[in-house]
């Protein structure tokens, strides 16, 4: 990592990494413009890493549940950042890892890899839609979106859970490769964290996210609990975020291909 | 006890020794699996139509340092069916004819500084991108015993790789040769011609080569792309056979009364490429590799038991790979040209499993229920092979799969050759 990106490196202010964001609860700028609102949410989420260990519990149709952990790291500025995501429970897919390099004018890279067949696999673009390891998250929606992918329109004013947010649409730009069409986000008003993301295929909403327990961790405003709706199929993905820290001491080289193979 | 069982013994004790500040440096993960197979119909020189396994499988993980990590792996097992030794023995090496009953899976240690990793020890060594057959795949022999459910063999090297941007270099080096292991002789998946049926056939052992196996490997990920090229120097882990003895009965002219065959391992040298291309619609995926045997070379042929005597060819594959929704989809052609062709007679799945077009598809009906297919049809007609496997979760540990093989065909086809060995499979696995 460059020593610019080292001293900008950034976390969950973009608008859809959806594992872990936070916001900082400053006071608040009157702000009229979307795009500088996604992007103040961006800034005072700027942080070195993160880590944390995750407990997903995934909600069939008929509301069966079946629980899956895992541990996420993750490195560098927005839009620049890595990801290693790592399966710990249950065990027999423990040690399965996913690899997300993220650029700032182009879609990411993904590398998942299957310590059964000792293999690695990219993830195609065109496969980016599909749902990641059972779970109501897609493999883009692992990704980060740096809020320079998106063009934002100010879609007036809502209100989620008590709290009082901006409403947004966003669009992703050319370069962008989304299997969204457009995005609606709502930012909170007093802490610029963001409260729902309901993305949409053409005008049908296919996926709905939402943020929850809202805690300020080393200053920076999280979200511990995120819960993704599949809108069409009915099934729905809590994630709850234990263990959190951020500018936790990582190293370069535990974000490559050769590091997710070690366990 | 040998050296290398020591070593694994040492490696859990210390493990096991290594105090509960640190306890997240270490990890584990196992199972227990038991299976049944059920064959409908019985072999000419094998009756059993139920048979029965158990494996054991236990792996730590210990890092006791960011720049090093231990992995040690071990195998327990049992057979109703004589595919496991009866012998309470520590296996190391995977060279038996049939598998260990307590095996070292892997043992290995991992160094990490800046963008420079090695590995060395017994290990899992996989090259290639295709998902049908991998002709670059040259350090990972399998166990073949059932020819259609294989399982891979970890081989003992070092393994070195460099990371550059986007570049990424691999040099390995093997100085202990593991074969594949291959059908028993006495079992249906070694199919007796009709005429020899009624003759015993007996292992005459291996010939395994003593000298080293070399490869390096360079791979490129570009935006959206990436493939390798590689290089092979040592020896194929699928066997030549070879006739060392027919004994008649004394006196008497007539047909042997024993065939004894001897497996034999031709030095070899490949260089093979791999690609991943995405399309907007889908993956293309392709991997060859030309074989070359050095038949001339009378060091190589003195290392390899004197039977440097394998064709020369390359295997090649093309497929097209594609997620959507719920289906995750493979179908490609595998390809065979043959440039020299010495006659020998060898036991060669991958060669068998070419002039093919074999296809692949999972569905996952919901988080714990999940249905699979797989089948190969040779080009010819001559030979046929399906799978369906339904599988299914429950809690945290428990996984039981059903699944169903047919295979049909001629029997002078290698996959049609296996027509009385269509099957069902029963197995329950408890992981922890």
């Amino acid at each position: 990592m460059s020593k610019g990106q080292a001293g900008r490196v950034g976390q969950a202010g973009r608008v859809g990494f959806t594992i872990a964001l936070a916001w900082l609860s400053l006071d608040v700028r009157a702000a009229d413009n979307a795009r500088q609102i996604v992007d103040e949410a961006q800034k005072r989420t700027d942080v070195t890493s993160q880590r944390y260990d995750g407990l997903l519990q995934v909600f069939d149709a008929k509301g069966k549940v079946s629980d899956k952990r895992w541990t996420m790291e993750r490195l560098g500025a927005h839009g620049q950042s890595k990801a290693v995501l790592r399966f710990t429970v249950p065990a027999e897919v423990k040690g399965v890892a996913l690899l997300v390099v993220n650029h700032p004018d182009r879609a990411s890279d993904q590398w998942m890899w299957t310590p059964a067949i000792e293999r690695d696999r990219r993830i195609a673009l065109q496969d980016r839609s599909t749902r990641f390891f059972g779970t109501d998250f897609s493999f883009e929606d692992l990704e980060e979106r740096d809020v320079n992918q998106y063009e934002y329109v100010l879609a007036g004013d809502d209100t989620i859970d008590g709290a009082a947010c901006w409403k947004i649409q966003s669009t992703p730009r050319e370069s962008k490769s989304s299997q969204y069409t457009k995005s609606t986000v709502w930012i909170r008003k007093d802490n610029y964290a963001f409260a729902r993301i309901e993305n949409y295929v053409k005008d049908q909403a296919v996926r709905r996210l939402n943020y929850s327990d809202i805690q300020n961790v080393q200053g920076i405003w999280t979200a511990r609990q995120l819960e993704m709706t599949d809108l069409r199929r009915g099934s729905r993905t809590r994630l709850t975020l234990d263990k959190l820290e951020y500018n936790v001491p990582m190293k370069e080289e535990d974000f490559t291909l050769q590091a997710i193979r070690r366990q | 006890m040998t050296r290398a069982s020591a070593l694994f013994v040492s490696f859990v004790a210390f493990v096991s020794s290594v105090p509960c500040a640190n306890a997240q440096a270490v990890t584990q993960r196992g199972f227990f699996e038991g299976s049944a197979l059920l064959f409908p119909q019985q072999a000419p020189n094998d009756p059993t139509q139920v048979v029965g396994d158990l494996l054991a499988r236990e792996e730590i993980f210990f890092k006791p340092a960011p720049w090093v990590q231990f992995a040690g792996g071990v195998d327990l097992r049992a057979n109703s069916h004589d595919q496991v030794e009866d012998r309470w023995r520590f296996d190391v090496d995977d060279r038996g004819v049939q598998r260990p009953r307590v095996s070292l899976r892997r043992l290995t240690a991992t160094f990490t500084h800046g963008p420079f990793t090695v590995d060395a020890g017994k290990q899992f060594i996989r090259w290639g991108k295709a998902d049908i057959i991998n002709p670059t795949d040259r350090f990972a022999p399998r166990d073949f015993i059932n020819v259609v459910d294989t399982e891979f063999l970890a081989v003992t090297g070092v393994r070195a790789v460099a990371q550059h941007g986007d570049e990424t270099f691999e040099a390995v080096w093997v100085p202990r040769f593991t074969p594949s292991r291959v059908p028993l002789l006495d079992q249906r998946w070694t199919v007796v011609p009709t005429e020899a049926a009624g003759v015993p056939i007996v292992d005459a052992g291996a010939a395994l080569p003593a000298g080293s196996q070399t490869g390096l490997r360079w791979g490129h990920v570009g935006a959206g792309f990436e493939y390798s090229l590689s290089f092979f120097n040592g020896f194929n882990t699928l066997p030549n056979i070879g006739l060392v003895g027919q004994v008649g009965q004394v006196g008497q002219v007539g047909p042997p009364s024993v065939i004894a065959l001897q497996r034999t391992y031709p030095a070899i040298r490949t260089y093979g490429g791999d690609a991943a291309v995405p399309t907007k619609w889908f993956t293309i995926k392709g991997e060859a590799a030309y074989f070359t045997s050095p038949a001339a070379d009378a060091d190589l042929s003195r290392q390899s038991g004197g039977a440097a005597t394998a064709d020369e060819y390359v295997l090649y594959v093309l497929q097209i790979e594609r997620q959507t929704g719920e289906w995750v989809i493979v179908a490609g052609y595998a390809g065979e040209a043959i440039t020299a062709h010495r006659s020998a007679l060898s036991f060669a799945p991958d060669r068998g499993m070419t002039r093919s077009v074999v296809a692949r598809a999972s569905y996952t009906i919901d988080p714990v229920r999940s249905l699979a297919f797989e089948t190969a049809v040779r080009q010819n007609g001559h030979g046929v092979y399906g799978k369906i496997e339904y599988s299914q979760t429950s809690g945290r540990h428990w996984r039981g799969t059903v699944t169903g093989v047919g295979i049909g065909g001629h029997s002078d086809d290698f996959l049609g050759q296996y027509h009385r060995n269509s099957h069902v499979a029963v197995a329950l696995r408890y992981s922890f």
